[in-house]
């Protein structure tokens, strides 16, 4: 699972060129190749009564899109990346999923910025959308964190959230392939609080001792990798869990599988990346 | 016969303008929409001079040039860069490439940066082709 070629996908509202070049020691994983999206909401410019189709916003706004990746390439060429550029008309979701694919991506990269609740709502559903319906990894980077810092080292000390599924299983994986500009990961695994209300309490200690035999032992296979590695098992509320293991663990990213155990994806996508990607202070990326 | 020109650019207004000023000139345009598809025709047309712009989706024309010049097939075909992106950038990012160990190539025949003026395109091409 090299990563050799990312969408970054912006609105110029939360991800710029700083956020970008923090992504620039993908580089040392094998990144070569940037394709800058952006897409024009189609209500921007969408006929209005009296008016119709408002084509000289639609260049108006191209050209502005323009001016900022012309400057942006610029910079990548002299350092001898590859870049390419999108500037569409469109609906958000499908317009990032088709170029996805149509580029043949390695990773996604879109940006979420705390807004006001209904476009909280609104903006993210769109990010779970594009998660649900792409068969790429997807990263929703938070460069910009709450405390007013930034996270420019979002690959430095990653916590892997670690449910067995396969698809975090394939999360591994993608670790793996960025292990070079990995300076420690911390693995967690969260047992549901109401999982254990019907155990008995020796039931309790073969669940906690179970989880923390496949912890450690996924621990040395990144050992053996050669990524430091550090096992965690929490219990309680997943989504509060996985937020306060990232906090103690000054965790840089939370990584993870996308379905969490359910294995049809288009249909049911995992509750932890949905709550994760909307609502979590941390960047996020999930793997299919 | 008419001298055939491969465009190699993603925006279509670009592509409509520099379409229209070649055939009034009387030189035959042929279209690629980006990068990609630009490698594929330059293969099956054999054209005559291309205009290459540089950011664009599937493959930047930087990467378009370095492989046109170092292949035999292709080094002597008129590559006119036709671009947004500087000149300087262009020739900066050649010398990366080569520094990270590609071969040498030479500098562009002609590079127009955008907007580029009908009398300045085909003064261009009339000292090439």
């Amino acid at each position: 699972m090299p990563i050799k070629k990312i969408l970054y996908v912006t609105e110029f509202e939360e991800l710029w060129f700083d956020a970008l070049q923090a992504l620039m020691d993908l580089k040392q994983a094998g990144l070569n190749h940037v394709i800058f999206l952006h897409v024009i909401d189609r209500k921007e410019v969408a006929m209005q009564r009296g008016v119709g189709y408002l084509k000289s916003e639609e260049v108006k706004l191209k050209e502005i899109a323009n001016v900022r990746f012309i400057d942006w390439a610029e910079t990548l060429f002299e350092e001898g990346m590859e870049v390419g550029a999108h500037i569409v008309v469109g609906n958000q979701v499908p317009k990032i999923v088709s170029i996805a694919e149509d580029e043949d991506v390695d990773l996604i990269v879109m940006g979420h910025q705390k807004k006001g609740r209904i476009q909280e709502l609104y903006h993210g559903s769109e990010i779970m959308e594009v998660i649900r319906e792409v068969s790429k990894p997807v990263m929703v980077y938070k460069f910009l964190q709450e405390s007013g810092n930034v996270n420019d080292k979002p690959f430095k000390r990653p916590m892997l959230a670690m449910d067995w599924s396969p698809s975090s299983m394939n999360a591994v994986s993608f670790l793996l392939s960025i292990k070079d500009i990995v300076e420690k990961v911390q693995v967690v695994h969260v047992i549901h609080h109401k999982r254990l209300e019907t155990l008995k309490p020796v039931e309790v200690q073969k669940e906690r001792k179970e989880n923390r035999k496949k912890l450690d032992e996924l621990c040395d296979r990144l050992q053996s990798e050669g990524i430091d590695a550090e096992p965690h098992l929490y219990v309680g509320n997943i989504i509060e869990q996985l937020e306060k293991a990232a906090r103690e663990r000054k965790a840089s990213i939370i990584i993870g599988g996308s379905t969490g155990e359910e294995p049809l994806k288009k249909r049911i996508l995992g509750s932890v990346p949905r709550e994760l990607s909307e609502k979590s202070g941390f960047p996020t990326l999930f793997v299919s | 016969m008419n001298k055939k020109i491969l465009i190699v650019d993603d925006d279509p207004d670009i592509i409509t303008y520099t379409t229209t000023v070649l055939e009034e000139n009387d030189y035959k345009p042929v279209i690629a929409k980006n990068g990609e598809e630009g490698m594929n025709l330059i293969k099956s047309e054999n054209p005559d001079l291309i205009i290459l712009d540089v950011l664009m989706p599937k493959q930047s024309g930087i990467k378009i040039y370095r492989e046109l010049k170092t292949a035999d097939s292709y080094k002597n075909i008129p590559v006119i860069i036709q671009s947004g992106i500087a000149k300087r950038t262009f020739l900066r990012s050649q010398e990366a490439l080569t520094e990270f160990g590609g071969e040498n190539v030479p500098e562009p025949d002609a590079y127009l940066e955008k907007p580029v003026e009908p009398d300045e395109l085909i003064d261009s091409i009339k000292k090439l082709i």
